[in-house]
């Protein structure tokens, strides 16, 4: 039901992006790949969050153009753009005492109207996001009263119940253990799997070798690197990005890179 | 989700496909869909073709229990005062009937003055739900940032004859508009969230208090005698005009309130996730904010600074209401209710001295306020 025959493009065109006087990104060019999990990558402040607000359009270019199936993104009415593009923001609050359930109902919205607003349709998409994001049981709990891995489980079933063929997280998985941690990425996995189209901002470079199939590696606005993990990541993009030496290992079982020996480089790069 | 549906539901349900079915000789297989919707937990569904409307069972509850209890109130208010009164008596006086006196006391001295609390009440309400749902904060109501106030400087201004005259309402909705500029400028870069907008706005509160006080201190004591009752808020001293002009106002601003609902509903998310649903929030927070603006300077220009029932109508609305919605109705019948049951205790309990209205919601709202800044936060406005 989630396969999305004609998969959107998303890419930018020589975007500067900043906040007053400050470049945070500048002239930036990138083209995310369809039905693939991307992951943008780099150290504090390299403006990977600045970019993925600018893709999903809650922060004006200062110049250049975000283009979403070609078209410039700033065109696009609020409500069309909702139903081609979800987004998870970095701290996601709920208004108290809502649950799972509601709150995975208001991802409807874009498709919903006053005269519209509980059709078969939205019934079928919440059962299936609740599913999903394996919250069954959980359907009626309150979103306060959920641990940190299932809370962002819900967060990302109300985006799936917006059924969007792209979705864009900043920083899922900041706050959570390594096992919440991995629920929500094999969650992340399985959308794909589905034909959605997945950027993420992560600041783990790990998880980002672990579960993206592309990664875009950021430092000071502007891309250093760009493909898919075993081929991008290298002893010097690593020193590069995060001034730091190591050793690459490969995951005997998947065959991503697996960082060793982490150190405070030696020399600078 | 419950599985469980009201079987007359149900029934309707079954019947319209029935009838699609006589009148379309093909199977629809939207016909087919329909019957297996469920409206969700604590809700009615009515659905017609390719039309569905959600109703919450709850907040049908409870305003039609918040409109019961105003009219009671307002039964109440008709009968009590330096003259008690019948029901009867009262209901018969309002039919044009009964004698001269009562008649009198009820459509020319006791109705107008109701209406006035009802109107006056639901507009600071639903001033101060706009207001708390747009902020994110339930401090955050046009009492405490300083916009009654600014609406009563400006207003009495016109009232203790400076030489600026015009009307209270044009007035107040001057004051209003600067002091919301005030506040909102001087809370610039930090947002409407935290508590930097909300000291700002009562620092804005004060310098417009004391601008008022500045002006009754330099006119004539009986200028300012006439003009004090008003500035604590009081519905003695309203101009009819101006009653009108919030009747207008109240109706206007309830059906937009009511068009914003929905959006209101969803900006109780951060902006980002918001927008990410579709809601163009800059411009939704921008139409939120003039309602709420001009809402209260309307009713400030009748009653006076009663900022208390914009805190007091919405808490009472939260609390009986889910946190599915934003409960505007609530709110506007609660704050009405409010204001009817405070001016009353103000006409009646030191009778024959009238206590203003405002003292009355102060007195209440005083407590109220120091409990809601001691519970644990909530998150949501």
């Amino acid at each position: 039901m989630n396969n999305f025959r004609t998969p959107p493009t998303l890419a930018t065109e020589a975007l500067d992006m900043g906040y007053g006087t400050r470049r945070v990104i500048d002239g930036l060019d990138v083209a995310l790949p369809s039905a693939k999990v991307t992951a943008i990558v780099g150290p504090n402040g390299c403006g990977k969050s600045t970019l993925l607000a600018g893709l999903a359009r809650l922060h004006k270019p200062d110049g250049g153009n975000v283009l979403l199936n070609g078209e410039d993104i700033q065109r696009l009415p609020s409500r069309q753009l909702a139903t081609q593009l979800a987004l998870l923001p970095q701290e996601a609050i709920a208004p108290e005492g809502l649950t799972v359930t509601e709150l995975i109902r208001f991802g409807r919205q874009p498709h919903q109207g006053w005269l519209r607003q509980w059709s078969a349709e939205d019934q079928r998409v919440v059962q299936h996001a609740l599913t999903a994001a394996g919250l069954e049981n959980l359907a009626d709990r309150p979103i306060d009263a959920l641990s940190g891995g299932q809370r962002q489980r819900a967060w990302i079933a109300m985006t799936i119940a917006q059924q969007t063929p792209l979705l864009l997280l900043d920083e899922p998985t900041s706050a959570l253990d390594l096992g919440h941690q991995i629920e929500v990425f094999e969650l992340v996995r399985h959308l794909a799997g589905h034909g959605r189209t997945v950027v993420m901002v992560l600041h783990d470079l790990a998880s980002a070798c672990r579960y993206a199939d592309h990664l875009i590696a950021m430092c000071d606005g502007k891309i250093i690197d760009q493909g898919a993990p075993a081929t991008v990541v290298t002893p010097q993009l690593v020193r590069k990005l995060y001034q730091v030496d190591c050793t690459l290992l490969s995951d005997p079982d998947t065959g991503s890179p697996l960082l060793a020996n982490v150190r405070r480089a030696t020399e600078p790069a | 989700m419950s599985l469980s549906m009201p079987p007359r539901c149900l029934k309707t349900e079954f019947r319209k496909q029935d009838t699609a079915a006589l009148l379309f000789s093909a199977p629809s297989i939207k016909a087919a869909d329909e019957v297996s919707v469920i409206p969700p937990t604590g809700y009615w569904r009515w659905s017609g073709r390719g039309t569905s409307i959600l109703i919450e069972r709850r907040a049908v509850w409870v305003n039609t229990g918040l409109l019961l209890a105003l009219l009671l109130a307002g039964i109440a208010y008709l009968c009590l005062g330096s003259l008690t009164l019948d029901p009867r008596e009262v209901i018969s006086a309002l039919a044009g009937q009964g004698d001269m006196m009562t008649g009198f006391m009820v459509q020319e001295l006791r109705l107008p003055r109701l209406v006035a609390a009802c109107l006056t009440g639901g507009a600071f309400a639903l001033a101060g739900i706009l207001m708390q749902t747009l902020a994110r904060n339930r401090l955050a109501t046009p009492g405490i940032i300083g916009i009654d106030n600014g609406a009563t400087a400006f207003a009495v201004a016109s009232v203790v004859g400076m030489s600026v005259s015009l009307a209270p309402s044009a007035m107040a909705l001057t004051g209003a508009v600067t002091a919301a500029v005030l506040t909102f400028g001087l809370a610039a870069g930090s947002g409407t969230q935290g508590y930097r907008f909300i000291v700002a706005g009562i620092g804005v509160g004060a310098v417009f208090g004391a601008i008022t006080q500045l002006l009754l201190a330099r006119v004539a004591i009986d200028t300012a005698n006439a003009a004090y009752p008003w500035t604590v808020g009081s519905l003695n001293a309203r101009s009819g005009g101006s009653v009108q002009l919030l009747g207008i106002g109240l109706m206007l601003g309830f059906v937009a309130a009511l068009a914003l609902a929905r959006s209101l509903t969803i900006l109780r998310f951060s902006e980002a996730t918001a927008n990410g649903l579709g809601v163009n929030a800059k411009a939704r927070r921008v139409q939120i904010l003039l309602l709420s603006v001009v809402l209260t300077a309307l009713a400030v220009a009748v009653a006076g600074p009663v900022g208390m029932v914009g805190l007091i109508g919405p808490e009472i609305a939260r609390a009986l209401s889910t946190p599915r919605h934003v409960p505007v109705v609530a709110a506007t019948l609660a704050g009405a209710l409010v204001m009817v049951l405070a001016d009353l205790a103000g006409r009646t309990l030191l009778a024959p001295i009238e206590l203003p209205v405002g003292i009355v919601t102060a007195i209440i709202g005083g407590p109220w306020l120091l409990w809601i800044l001691m519970r644990p936060q909530r998150s949501h406005a």
